[in-house]
């Protein structure tokens, strides 16, 4: 249904009329986040400046059933901010003071569209940082990472934002605002303020943030290792992980990912070797440069054919500037892209990079792999040229490897959320007792089912009547049972 | 009594049961948080008790949710692995489900959060026989609601929880503690410089009879090459300290309280802490200087002032220990987001079977 005049005049009413843009052409810019395979053009675009006008905006919302999705710099890659036709995208740009910074307690409380790295900018000169860091940090909001519950390469050892975010001031779909967790992160009954994190803007619209700061690490070391094969460098993530050691950050990438970086931003690595693993390790001075010792020779001892270790801080910059470049790199190498994020248990990873080769070579695309392999997070690239008509093929390889991720007992994403892209996948990862539970409890904070419909969780319109059911991976495995 | 051994025991002992259910663990923290109003029948989990699957290399471990952590952790040990929770009630045969339950944490909770921050799946029991999981078995994952987060700290009144898979840690090479006598406010300068160091304590508490004197413990984690010399950085930022392994059990003795005690246990910002619990008429007082996390041993008729002072410092609190018979109150004025808690309640357990009065009154 589209928007009536009352709930237009209403939306005016409570923000300033130029804060509500309708022209087609202006909300066109709205139209899609970083998966863009999916376009919607919303009826209206609000853009409140405080958390008051928010809450507003949505009332009427409430009042006039009126759809809503919450924005931030529209960097996810799930589609979980995509309109919804015939709504409204609350856009929080403008929501993006840093309104208090505590040296003494270690927090910072920000609005949400302040970009990640602009909490650390301001919080450095104390020796304090914010942990999480996804590869978009310039760019991507502290309320998109509250609602994806965002991880980096840096959370194996430091955790994802939940981990990270002590309270959150939300608006609730009917408009009202609650605080979730408190000043220690302890919450007086159910960890409510866990359940919204990560929730992908379906429970609610954040409106404030209190982070949790730690201090910069005293040392860092980081090495760059060639391999003669994917599976000797993950037999090193194995043996690191079995020797005790935590690593602040490990990342493979294989031949093709590194060939595309390297050829983007020149940041020393190997062109042809089969795969190369990033290592760092953090700490107090005496532990770090031990273990970093232990580490160099995990890596000698499985035939490293190359070892740089990074001998400044310009060094370590340039090591991480070609992992995080990878992404948009295949974009030299191929005229589109798709990128998966889907999870397996560290063990399997040998085995699932096989699987992924076997499934590119039948379905005649390229696939690049970077990953954080300490953690197993995927994030396989497909590589593919739409004007060639590979479009299909490409987004069938792509849902295929997320649920091959299922199939190994991992997950259909670590990090960049289920939103439009995989919400139809879900029933591959869970029941439906499962997906309904969780819809019982999404109707509990959204009755009206306004506020981001149609993410997440898999709708009959969205994807179809569901299928007959088909035993879970790890139930056929026996490391689950239904019922 | 309910004595289910395995998930499809425990889905009919609830199909099968009608009226009010409790659910109950070890025991261990019966006495927390509301007092359980009068049920119909009490669903004891300790048969729920095992290791589902330990993948070491990936540091993992599904359990179910009767299991002693304890024990759970003497199974890890051979593995050099281990959940990373020191929770006083461990040592008392505390089950992993109930940890979930009452949101328990101890000292090392500075470095490694509480169960919220362990807990990557879990399978759950509704009221109405629903199972149902979230989460999984790998560390990273976003896809779902992480239903695990409800149940921390939802005091059995959501679900009953059946299983959870926990990440893991190694078990440090070397763990060792130093132990300074002061004041409250000296050890909460002392804490502030050592955390503006870079020596990653993994915990940092002050214990006490009264503010004016008592210790500071600092713990750290590492390896056994390092650890030497880390403690020699640390000794000059503590002048006095001397060796401190020994005095953790002190700090669990307070946190657990004794016949006639109340227990409160507290947060607010670090830097308030002091403060506030210098205005509390504590018998007995830890204090977690880089978390906010305190616990607090009352007289049971100063409970109810030290809620409002502590709300009043913008903190929260729960009573941990009720003397037997006397009427306290276990919440402070309720949170901001109580409509939402209650709406969740009504969508999981309509009936309101499950663990009656335990947010009382709030819910």
């Amino acid at each position: 249904m589209p928007l009536d005049g009352a709930a237009r005049r209403a939306f005016e009413a409570v923000l300033d009329p130029q804060d509500v843009l309708s022209d087609p052409v202006r909300c066109r810019v709205y139209e899609c986040d970083g998966l863009t395979g999916h376009r919607v053009v919303p009826e209206l675009v609000l853009l409140p400046r405080t958390a008051e006008q928010v809450a507003a905006a949505v009332r009427v919302c409430a009042e006039h059933e009126v759809p809503f999705v919450a924005r931030g710099a529209g960097t996810g890659l799930s589609g979980g901010a995509l309109p919804v036709a015939d709504g409204v995208v609350i856009g929080l740009n403008r929501l993006n003071r840093i309104l208090e910074v505590d040296p003494v307690d270690r927090r910072a409380v920000v609005e949400p569209g302040v970009t990640n790295l602009d909490v650390t900018r301001a919080v450095a000169q104390y020796g304090l940082y914010y942990a999480p860091d996804p590869s978009s940090q310039q760019v991507c909001t502290i309320g998109g990472n509250v609602a994806e519950n965002s991880g980096g390469a840096h959370c194996l050892k430091y955790g994802f934002t939940t981990n990270h975010v002590l309270a959150v001031e939300v608006v609730l779909p009917d408009g009202s605002t609650v605080t979730l967790g408190s000043d220690t992160g302890e919450q007086q009954g159910p960890d409510l303020r866990g359940l919204f994190l990560g929730s992908e803007g379906t429970l609610g619209i954040v409106t404030k943030v209190t982070v949790r700061l730690l201090r910069t690490p005293e040392t860092v070391r980081t090495l760059l290792a060639d391999f003669p094969s994917v599976a000797a460098a993950g037999e090193v993530v194995s043996d690191v992980v079995a020797a005790g050691i935590v690593p602040a950050a490990v990342e493979m990438m294989d031949a093709l990912a590194i060939e595309a970086a390297e050829e983007a931003v020149h940041a020393g690595y190997t062109i042809g070797t089969p795969a190369a693993l990033v290592v760092e390790l953090d700490g107090p001075a005496e532990e770090c440069g031990s273990t970093f010792e232990q580490v160099r020779r995990i890596c000698e001892a499985h035939g490293c054919t190359r070892l740089h270790i990074a001998g400044s801080a310009e060094e370590r910059a340039a090591i991480w500037r070609g992992r995080k470049a990878a992404f948009a790199a295949v974009g030299r190498i191929s005229p589109d892209y798709f990128v998966q994020d889907g999870v397996v248990p560290r063990t399997r990873l040998a085995e699932t990079l096989d699987r992924i080769a076997a499934m590119s070579r039948s379905a005649g695309l390229r696939v690049a792999n970077v990953f954080h392999a300490g953690d197993g997070n995927l994030h396989p690239l497909v590589l593919y040229d739409g004007a060639a008509g590979e479009t299909a093929r490409a987004e069938e390889l792509t849902s295929a490897i997320a649920e091959l991720c299922v199939e190994m007992g991992g997950s259909l994403s670590g990090e960049h959320g289920i939103g439009t892209d995989k919400a139809c996948s879900m029933p591959k990862m869970f029941s439906r007792d499962d997906l309904a539970v969780m819809a019982r409890v999404r109707d509990a904070w959204d009755p009206q089912g306004i506020c981001n419909p149609g993410k997440v969780l898999p709708t009959p319109r969205l994807c179809g009547e569901p299928g007959k059911y088909r035993p879970h991976p790890l139930e056929e495995a026996g490391v689950i049972e239904r019922l | 009594m309910l004595h289910p051994t395995d998930l499809k025991e425990l889905r009919d002992a609830v199909l099968d049961s009608s009226g009010t259910l409790g659910i109950a663990g070890a025991g261990t923290a019966a006495d927390w948080a509301g007092p359980l109003g009068p049920v119909d029948a009490v669903l004891d989990t300790t048969g729920l008790a095992g290791i589902v699957v330990h993948n070491p290399g990936d540091m993992t471990v599904a359990v179910r949710a009767g299991t002693p952590l304890r024990q759970l952790q003497e199974e890890l040990a051979p593995h050099h692995q281990r959940v990373s929770l020191d929770a006083a009630r461990v040592a008392e045969g505390a089950t992993v489900g109930g940890l979930v339950a009452t949101g328990d944490a101890g000292p090392c909770g500075l470095a490694f959060g509480s169960m919220r921050d362990l807990v990557i799946g879990v399978t759950l029991v509704l009221a109405d026989g629903t199972v149902a999981r979230s989460g999984g078995h790998v560390i990273k994952n976003v896809a779902g609601y992480d239903l695990a987060k409800l149940l921390h700290g939802s005091y059995g009144t959501l679900a009953v929880i059946a299983e959870v898979v926990l990440r893991l840690h190694p078990v440090p090479e070397r763990e060792a503690t130093l132990a300074v006598s002061c004041s409250l406010t000296e050890a909460a300068e002392l804490a502030r410089a050592v955390l503006a160091g870079p020596h990653e304590a993994v915990a940092l508490e002050w214990l006490g009879t009264t503010p004016d004197a008592g210790t500071l413990l600092v713990r750290l984690n590492g390896t056994a090459a390092a650890m030497d010399a880390r403690l020699d950085r640390l000794r000059p930022v503590l002048p006095g300290a001397v060796d401190g392994d020994d005095r953790w059990a002190e700090h669990a003795a307070i946190v657990r309280g004794g016949p006639g005690d109340a227990v409160l246990r507290i947060g607010v910002r670090p830097s308030k802490l002091p403060g506030v619990l210098t205005a509390l008429p504590a018998r007995a007082i830890t204090a977690g200087l880089g978390t906010g996390i305190a616990t607090v041993v009352l007289d049971a008729q100063d409970v109810a002032a030290a809620h409002e002072t502590v709300a009043a410092a913008g903190g929260t609190s729960v009573l941990r220990r009720r003397p037997a018979g006397a009427s306290v109150p276990a919440w402070g004025p309720p949170p901001s987001a109580l409509k939402v808690l209650r709406a969740v309640k009504q969508s999981l357990d309509p009936a309101g079977r499950l663990g009656p009065g335990r947010f009382d009154p709030w819910m």
